[in-house]
């Protein structure tokens, strides 16, 4: 016989989840790992001739450029002799200030890290996040993208997130070839929806600099770097190639970050023994030390691996919060499926939702996730009432607001029109007024009309090839009667010039106005300091559509 | 009603799937009897025939691993891959690669291996890529990344396409499966099985030739 | 406690202030104090064809008198820009923006060539020394001619350079 309690519990969602104990031989286990290394740092005539228990003659290529590069030696020595405890207890007290913990943080190797950050609780953590964060205020990241590659609906989708308070998105492609128009379209859509919105299309490392450099794009995420140097290796490339890459897209005015996450290494089968969070300590290091301003972890697409061990969830808000103590842009992923169970969805989330990260989720979708080409992200479309709900019920700013069905189809349609013209303008495919009026009714691409596909790659082809550049992008814009948002892509062409937005957790306001870490530096030390919500947000938040007004009963 | 021997199995399977049907899926068994013998007979000769496709099989395969993922054993995936090639009038050779377990790269060095240029890499788990000689390692012609969704039918085409790659025409790709679940329910399982085959790979070993033999 | 952490921060406010205050007319190293460079001194920041930023405007891009070319980043901004790095305590991301500076007048198709000549096993140590000299001779990228330069002696010692 069967129990029935049990029968029930076999179906529930959390049930078709995969879960696996841990295996710390091979890596297999978050943190806290035996055999993660004990911390240690020699330094002889300004050079680290030990780190983490290996002799720079055992370095391997992660290690030279770590102890070369990544690590504040002048405080060095003092920090690694600080009991990794006491470490521990700055980061969740209010009375040290984020400059002073970074004194320590900035001074230690990554066992060390790892050691500090292995004595929170997830509580703990988040409080860490909350004072480790670099911008004072928090932002929201979301993912444009579809089945279809239909640009007009990557346009209308954009706007709308806009309007819903994103500050930076993301596209990709399913064809390789459509890059050029989706990339085109996320930037014109978001600008429809708030001016000074930066894109990016994640496409291959090549590729993706030479959109960057033509005009296409604002900034570049998909920079990945791993924790092992085998899977570096496997992952074809080396610290030094990833370095130079990053200078590479800085000497064109472009702003980047960097990406990892826990779990890459163990799923690539190279863990050399070492726990996942240990792992991702060295990535950071070495995202440091090639002086990149940010990065984009929290596991990202190998969640299923952390999530599948005891205390997963846990290690992924440690991997954030080790970002924020190495005074990095975090990113912090959110984004990709991993799991069955809107419980745990949620409960995955609220270490980066309540204390806010520079971009708690590095995407969101933006769409239904069928549409999400980056195998679906841990929130969609549908869900954006319950994310702006939840943010009313916890007063928590998560970086978006509710909008109502009267904007968003006006921002749509502002965005299908913006794409038609500039298509139009640019001699390439025409887009019909049927494809306006489905985008901007749309949820998905299932309620857009087909394009002529093979039409449409040769002329992204030609496009490319014909040497179209963002400021034609301006210029289609502003014939096609889109002034303001011809000024729009103007304003993001002319920040590459000025270089400002380059610095630490960067974005755009709606007056193209940087706010970055340099002059919004997070400066929370307790309760009623840091970022605070404002009588004006507070109200735009809590304006859910639902909601009843007790006056009109 | 007449109830014969086929009959009586097939309610008795029935009867035992339904008292086992609310059972969370269970992670297959890896301990099937192996279906497939590979023999290796000496180290893999680059190919100068331009009408065969290599097939790579990682490290692990058919050896301490012998099914995939959900349990399907290797011979019978071999079996489909191959019937796939054979069907257009191609010659397929198997090798082992020995070097890595990255399944990008076992294809490329299949394809390297291979007279006409093209091969195929498949690991342990299932995970599949075509190739082709002249492309970089970590691309290639047709990637299968969800080894859960890769049914026979889908292996018997992916020969197919690479037998026409390597005669010189432009197949379309083989429909591939997404499902984003894919990743909740398989990428730990997924992970420890490219752990074990992994173990096995050894930097400094040339590809072996196989001789296959299903049983 | 409160008041000593109240009484610091204005400390470090004025002190800021002043700091900004110094720099911004000596216009030798520029600070924190004076980002964002574009709102406080657009008549400093030049791009790579020579236009001051008040020079870069939308009636401009519209009328053709401004192109693509006219919308790059000089050495000089990317070193104000490493300075205000400084001043905030960010001294990796600093040197990169250095390196970045000092890749400027590298064209876009050569750049690539680079990065695909540092990634694992595609170069002998000869060549990327070789790559190392054309950066540093040819553009006076010295600091970055010498990192391609250190990538070549550690892929040695690592056994990823080119297979002979």
């Amino acid at each position: 016989m069967r129990s029935k309690r049990f029968e029930v519990l076999d179906q529930r969602p959390v049930n078709q989840d995969g879960y696996v104990k841990e295996w710390p031989e091979v890596g297999l286990i978050a943190m806290n790992s035996p055999f993660d290394p004990e911390p240690s740092i020699k330094i002889v005539d300004g050079k680290v001739v030990e780190m983490d228990g290996k002799k720079r003659e055992d370095f391997d290529m992660l290690d030279v450029f770590i102890a070369d590069y990544a690590i504040n030696l002048e405080d060095a020595e003092e920090a690694m002799a600080t009991d990794s405890l006491q470490i521990a207890r700055m980061l969740c007290d209010i009375n040290v200030t984020r400059d002073e913990v970074l004194k320590y943080t900035l001074a230690i190797t990554p066992a060390k890290l790892v050691d500090v950050v292995g004595n929170l609780s997830v509580l703990e953590a988040m409080m860490g996040i909350t004072k480790m964060r670099a911008r004072k205020q928090p932002a929201n990241q979301c993912h444009v993208t579809n089945v279809k590659d239909n640009m007009v609906q990557i346009a209308a989708d954009a706007a709308e997130a806009a309007v819903r308070g994103f500050a930076e998105m993301e596209t990709t492609v399913g064809i390789v070839r459509y890059a050029p128009f989706n990339a085109l379209a996320i930037m014109v859509g978001a600008n429809v929806g708030r001016p000074g919105i930066l894109t990016q299309c994640a496409v291959e490392e090549a590729t993706e600099l030479d959109l960057g450099m033509r005009g296409y794009t604002a900034y570049a995420e998909t920079v990945s770097v791993y924790g092992t140097e085998d899977v570096f290796m496997d992952g074809d490339d080396t610290p030094w190639s990833k370095a130079f890459l990053a200078s590479c897209y800085a000497s064109r005015g472009v702003k980047m970050r960097f990406t990892s996450g826990t779990g890459s290494e163990v799923q690539m089968g190279m863990a050399e023994g070492k726990s996942m969070l240990y792992l991702e300590a060295r990535c950071l290091g070495v995202t440091r030390g090639a002086g990149v301003q940010g990065t984009q972890n929290g596991s990202v697409s190998c969640v299923g691996v952390p999530a599948a061990v005891p205390g997963g969830i846990r290690a992924i808000a440690c991997e954030n919060l080790i970002a924020g103590m190495l005074d990095l842009e975090n990113a912090s992923s959110n984004d990709q499926t991993f799991t069955h169970s809107d419980l745990r969805r949620v409960a995955r989330s609220m270490p980066q939702f309540i204390p806010g990260t520079d971009y708690i989720c590095s995407g969101y979708s933006a769409t239904p996730n069928y549409d999400n080409m980056f195998a679906g992200s841990n929130w969609d479309a549908e869900d954006y009432e319950d994310w702006c709900t939840i943010q009313r019920d916890l007063r928590v700013d998560a970086g978006l607001q509710p909008a109502s069905e009267e904007e968003v189809v006006a921002a749509r349609s502002k965005a299908a029109k913006a794409i038609q013209a500039i298509f139009a303008e640019l001699g390439l495919p025409e887009i019909t007024d049927a494809e306006v009026e489905a985008a901007t009714y749309a949820n998905g691409s299932k309620d857009m009309p087909d394009r002529n596909v093979v039409e449409d790659l040769k002329a992204a082809e030609d496009m490319l090839a014909r040497g179209v550049t963002g400021v034609d992008f301006v210029k289609a814009l502003y014939k096609g009667g889109f002034e303001d948002v011809a000024n729009s892509i103007f304003q993001i062409q002319k920040a590459k010039v000025v270089g400002d937005y380059l610095h630490t957790a960067s974005m755009l306001d709606s007056d193209f106005h940087v706010i970055s870490a340099v002059n919004s530096c997070n400066d929370y030390h307790g309760p009623m300091t840091g970022y605070q919500i404002s009588p004006e947000r507070w109200e735009k938040m809590s304006n859910i559509r639902k909601a009843v007004d007790p006056a009109t009963l | 009603m007449a109830i014969d021997e086929k009959l009586l199995k097939s309610i008795i399977a029935e009867v035992l799937k339904d008292m086992n049907g609310a059972e969370a899926p269970a992670a297959p068994k890896a301990s099937a009897a192996a279906d497939l013998e590979l023999t290796e007979t000496g180290d893999a000769e680059k190919g100068t025939n331009p009408n065969e496709v290599v097939l790579g099989v990682a490290p692990a395969f058919g050896v301490s691993q012998t099914t995939n993922i959900l349990g399907v054993p290797h011979g019978q995936i071999v079996k489909e891959i191959m019937a796939g090639i054979e069907e257009e009038g191609v010659s397929c050779r198997v090798v082992k690669v020995y070097r890595t377990s990255d399944v990008s790269f076992v294809a490329h060095d299949a394809a390297e291996l291979s007279g006409s240029g093209v091969g195929i890499g498949i690991q342990s788990k299932g995970t599949t890529v075509i190739h082709q000689k002249d492309l970089p390692p970590l691309s290639n012609l047709e990637l299968f990344p969800q080894c859960p969704l890769i049914d026979l039918e889908t292996y018997r085409q992916i020969g197919k396409n690479a037998a026409k790659y390597a005669k010189g025409e432009s197949p379309s790709p083989v429909p591939v499966k997404n499902d984003q679940m894919a990743r909740p329910k398989y990428q730990a399982l997924s992970a420890v099985l490219h752990i074990k085959e992994t173990e096995h790979a050894d930097r400094d070993k040339a590809p072996k030739a196989l001789k296959v033999t299903f049983k | 406690m409160d008041q000593e952490l109240l009484v610091r921060q204005i400390m470090q406010e004025v002190l800021k202030n002043m700091q900004g205050a110094q720099a911004a007319p000596a216009g030798d190293t520029v600070t924190a104090a004076d980002y964002p460079l574009g709102e406080s001194m657009p008549e400093k920041i030049k791009s790579a064809s020579g236009k001051t930023l008040d020079e870069l405007t939308l009636d401009k891009v519209i009328s053709g008198e401004l192109t693509a070319a006219d919308f790059r980043i000089t050495k000089e901004t990317l070193e104000l820009q490493a300075q205000v790095a400084d001043s905030v305590g960010r001294k990796t991301f600093g040197m990169n923006l250095r390196r970045a500076g000092e890749l400027i007048p590298v064209p876009d198709a050569r750049l690539l060539e680079i990065y695909n000549a540092l990634r694992p096993y595609r170069s002998t140590k000869a060549e990327l020394y070789a790559i190392g000299d054309e950066l540093i001779n040819q553009y006076g990228a010295t600091v970055t001619g010498n990192f391609v330069k250190e990538a070549a002696d550690v892929y040695e010692k690592r056994g990823r350079l080119k297979k002979a």
